[in-house]
């Protein structure tokens, strides 16, 4: 396993009292695979990331329990000094909104060029020739001539891709990207997401991609683990999950993508808000929205179960889960009733 | 277009930014930026506001119930507040003394015995002497009265005239306009201090009306641009645009939908603004052409103590102390002030 | 560029013009202009007449004004009230006065901006709690106040510096001055590039910068400060002119013979002349300070463009 989160708790403190933001998630991404993170603002995916890549703003920020092994050594153990050499060149990350991302006065060929400059101690005219080259790969037109142009004279998808360049720029094993597409128009979109799956088959990366958005997620992740109030309620590989969710939460998701084939009925949204992450509510943290809710959910946290019987009610061969689980659990769900979800 | 193309997004903690004018306005010392600073970060642009609805009367509830909320929030928080506490609490105590200066004092001001001069501190004359052998804190309490006297009422002339000339700028921008954005940078343009040497030279007047008439003279473009600048910003609120369509004239518009929500900058600045005109009116006083004896003014005493710095440092620095702790506690509340309305840091 | 230059030298035009009126007007208000020419002495009336007609104060007051701004142009001040051409005051004084201003500027720059960036990145630890108490502390002293207890303190008790400048006003004299005159613009520096430093740590760019892995001084000084700093630039560029027109206090407290000491000389002389070309030079000064500040700005941030 290329990058393993066990158990990983983040708290914020904050004036009205102690918010946790992540609540024992555990994921992890192989060489080449993808793994979509998917979940509501404040359901703690984003801050996962940040704890992940070192990045938490600490404080108010805390980790209070957990590892994040990568390539085999616990992060969290490491001096903040070898964490740094990590940053960058090993994993990288891509934010969101890209022109608030980048440097607004330093022109974005010094600003690409920036890791070569720190990471392997190049010239900077060397880094500048690889900023170019770097700016081809992402397909910006006319590279040569924008090396010295600053991030707001470009436009929001092509913004993007020099945030996808300086991330590939060491040739990291691991990218995560966080919401890549969510500031882009619908058309641009499509072309920067498969840029960026264009780019991690080729260099075999681990990709960790934080979203919202359910069709992005279908078209190119391998694997998604939905998130809610600060933990992972259900991780599956992707088609799986599509064809029957084993979460009322996931399935909540899913009843609310608009299609096109229920033209004309009403579009299903879930009810009430997400929890206050400083007053979580007791059982699953689902149960005040969600429409099966019983008793020991309002009482009993929700362990995380081994989703099994999935096999043969959506159709899978058995013999390719089976194989499966002895390396881990292929399939998961904090439900008590994962199975009535999942059969119904 | 002969303008700047506006950037893309605001410069965080930008003090300015690159404008028509001719002037910026910086200028009038650090105190009076620093209230123009802290004022500019309440006018931002309308937050997703409630939704609009098609009814006059519920725009205009809106608009009532924005404002309303923003200055409960803000009391809510000040009240919490210990330095907002304290420095209303000093200011309370100034009002006071200033108003019955006999319940703490039982001498005259302009009671002096030459015999005494320079002498230090001693039973019943805490402060001791000054050069003119009059007792300092007796003096010092009744130049209390003075300096709150000159500070409100110039924060009040500055405030009615620059936001009444502002806001209707604002409102109504066109030729008005701009004509009063050049007038408020020839005002900007002049050091204040100088300005006040100047044309407070002439004056034989000894009471305090001169120097409160200068400074609302060259002290209302500041106020000016700020009612300007957060006029134009409630302006683009949703409900006051819907307010307008739906036909409200414009004084409504304006008295009823614009005022409570551009108010808050205006404040904030006027407070701070009030500590720096007691901070000015003792510089024109020390520089001799403020206030004149017999008025009782702090800047006169600092000014007359000295030449006698050396021996009897008291006299000074009695005087002065007062003076630092009452602009203190005036640039203290706006900032306590500013820091409650603005929704940003709660 | 070039067009935006030139537009905003003739938006110049109404304010330089604006100005020097309104302080024309205020120091004809004034009082009698002639009174000072005759030295201490009263003048008689055949004399005064005589200079008044001499001096065309006999003509309406717009007049005067144009004939002054006339001879402005071809670089005539007028004489001042001991006989000098004003202008000559002019070249003894504003040396003085910019040597000052450098320093107070100086003062701003090293101390305020360090303050401010020390502050700013350790927001609500003791040492910035400490910074910003001080830097209220001294915005609420009065320049007057600060000025006398440090000659008081420095000068007198101590003796670590003469209490007054000599007339050359070395560099070395002024340091003490140029830390009054800067106090209350260095207390703001330090906020400002504090506030500004603070609200940038957080900005998403130095999230990036952090992400990739940058060391933390490189973050810093390269991400953090190039941006940071741009409001700050700004401002202590603009602070030049109100520096040099404030100047007036410092000079009086440590006897500076700069241009506070002649513009007071000629308040107190009445000499319209010496008052008004003073006036005139620093108001120009702050004007072109300006516009230099706000093309400056166009330097530091490339996203501002000049049409």
């Amino acid at each position: 396993m290329l990058l393993e989160v066990r158990d990983l708790h983040v708290e914020f403190r904050t004036r009205d009292g102690i918010a946790r933001a992540v609540n024992g998630v555990s994921y992890g991404v192989d060489a080449g695979e993808t793994l979509a993170v998917l979940g509501e603002s404040g359901s703690g995916k984003s801050v996962t990331a940040q704890a992940i890549m070192g990045i938490l703003d600490m404080p108010p920020g805390r980790i209070a329990s957990g590892e994040i092994v990568f390539r085999g050594t616990d992060l969290l153990k490491l001096k903040e000094e070898d964490r740094r050499k990590v940053r960058g060149a090993e994993m990288a990350m891509i934010f969101q909104d890209a022109l608030s991302s980048l440097n607004p006065v330093i022109s974005v060929g010094d600003q690409l060029g920036e890791m070569f400059v720190v990471h392997r101690g190049m010239s900077r005219k060397d880094a500048r020739a690889r900023a170019v080259e770097l700016m081809d790969r992402v397909r910006i037109p006319a590279a040569r001539e924008r090396v010295r142009d600053y991030p707001h004279q470009f436009s929001g998808g092509m913004r993007q891709r020099i945030m996808i360049a300086m991330a590939m720029a060491l040739e990291p094993a691991l990218i995560i990207a966080d919401e890549p597409t969510t500031a882009l128009d619908v058309t641009v979109q499509a072309q920067v997401m498969d840029l960026l799956a264009e780019l991690q088959r080729e260099y075999h990366m681990g990709l960790i991609l934080i979203t919202h958005d359910l069709g992005v997620v279908a078209d190119v992740a391998d694997r998604i683990a939905v998130m809610y109030a600060g933990r992972i309620v259900e991780s599956a590989p992707v088609h799986d999950i599509y064809k029957a969710p084993a979460h009322p939460y996931t399935r909540g998701l899913l009843d609310s993508i608009p299609r096109l084939d229920q033209k004309g009925q009403e579009l299903y949204a879930i009810k009430g808000l997400p929890p206050n992450l400083m007053n979580i509510p007791p059982g699953c943290a689902f149960n005040p929205r969600c429409p099966a809710a019983q008793d020991v959910c309002r009482t009993d946290v929700p362990p995380l179960y081994e989703v099994t019987g999935a096999v043969a009610a959506t159709g899978i061969a058995a013999a390719g889960i089976a194989g499966a689980a002895e390396r881990r659990a292929d399939r998961t769900s904090a439900c008590h009733f994962w199975r009535e979800c999942l059969h119904g | 277009m002969p303008e700047p193309t506006p950037p893309e997004y605001q410069l965080p903690g930008a003090a300015r930014t690159p404008q028509n004018g001719a002037v910026a306005d910086t200028g009038m010392g650090g105190a009076m930026d620093l209230a123009t600073a802290e004022g500019e970060t309440l006018e931002r642009p309308p937050d997703a506001g409630p939704p609009e609805r098609d009814a006059e009367g519920d725009a205009e509830g809106a608009a009532g119930e924005r404002a309303r909320s923003l200055w409960s929030d803000a009391w809510r928080e000040l009240r919490r507040n210990p330095v907002f506490i304290v420095a209303a609490l000093v200011i309370l105590f100034l009002v006071f003394i200033s108003l019955w200066p006999g319940s703490i004092t039982w001498m005259s001001p302009l009671k002096c015995e030459l015999s005494k001069a320079q002498e230090g501190s001693q039973p019943g004359h805490p402060f001791g002497f000054d050069g003119q052998g009059c007792d300092v804190y007796t003096r010092v309490v009744y130049g209390a009265r003075t300096s709150v006297t000159v500070g409100f009422l110039a924060t009040l002339g500055v405030a009615l005239l620059g936001s009444v000339l502002g806001g209707l700028a604002g409102f109504f921008g066109g030729a008005g306009d701009s004509v009063l954005s050049r007038i408020t940078d020839i005002f900007f343009a002049i050091p204040v201090v100088l300005g006040g040497l100047v044309l407070l030279s002439v004056v034989t007047s000894n009471t305090v009306w001169p120097v409160i008439g200068f400074m609302v003279l060259l002290g209302w473009p500041q106020i000016s641009r700020i009612a300007r600048g957060s006029v134009i910003t409630a302006k683009q609120h949703d409900y006051v645009q819907a307010a307008r369509a739906l036909g409200a004239s414009h004084s409504r518009v304006l008295l009823r939908h614009i005022t409570p929500n551009a108010v808050a900058p205006v404040i904030v600045v006027a407070t701070i603004a009030l500590g720096t005109y007691i901070s000015l009116e003792a510089t024109l006083s020390y520089l001799g052409v403020g206030l004149k004896p017999p008025t009782v003014s702090w800047g006169i005493d600092i000014s007359a103590a000295s030449p006698y710095i050396r021996n009897a440092p008291h006299a000074l620095l009695w005087p002065s102390g007062a003076l630092a702790v009452t602009v203190l506690a005036f640039i203290m509340l706006g900032d306590a002030v500013r820091d409650a309305l603005d929704p940003k840091l709660r | 560029m070039g067009r935006y230059v030139v537009r905003r030298l003739l938006q110049m035009i109404p304010v330089f013009i604006g100005a020097t009126l309104l302080i024309f007007l205020m120091v004809n208000v004034m009082g009698d202009p002639v009174a000072g020419l005759c030295g201490d002495r009263q003048c008689d009336p055949a004399t005064a007449a005589q200079l008044r007609k001499e001096f065309g104060l006999d003509k309406p007051v717009w007049q005067q004004y144009l004939t002054y701004l006339g001879n402005i142009f071809t670089g005539d001040f007028g004489t001042a009230f001991n006989g000098q051409p004003v202008t000559e005051l002019m070249a003894s004084a504003f040396p003085v006065t910019v040597r000052l201003t450098i320093v107070a500027i100086l003062f701003e720059i090293v101390i305020g901006i360090v303050l401010g960036v020390v502050t700013g990145l350790r927001r609500g630890r003791p040492v910035d709690t400490g910074v910003l108490l001080l830097t209220l502390v001294v915005i609420s002293v009065p320049t007057f106040v600060t000025g006398l207890l440090l000659q008081l303190l420095l000068g007198v008790e101590w003796g670590w510096i003469k209490p007054s400048v000599s007339t050359e006003a070395t560099f070395g004299e002024l340091i003490v001055p140029g830390l009054v005159l800067a106090s209350v613009s260095l207390a703001y520096v330090t906020r400002l590039t504090r506030t500004s430093i603070a609200e940038n740590k957080r900005s998403d760019y130095v999230r990036t910068a952090v992400a990739k892995g940058l060391p933390r001084r490189r973050v810093v000084t390269r991400h953090l400060l190039r941006n940071s700093l741009i409001p700050v630039v700004t401002f202590i560029g603009t602070d030049i002119g109100a520096l040099m027109g404030g100047a007036i206090v410092t000079e009086r407290i440590f006897n500076i013979h700069g241009v506070g000491y002649q513009l007071y000389q000629g308040i107190l002389r009445q000499n319209t002349q010496t008052v008004v070309g003073f006036v005139t030079v620093l108001v120009l000064v702050f004007l072109v300070a300006n516009l230099l500040v706000d093309l400056l700005y166009a330097v530091l941030d490339p996203r501002i463009r000049y049409a």
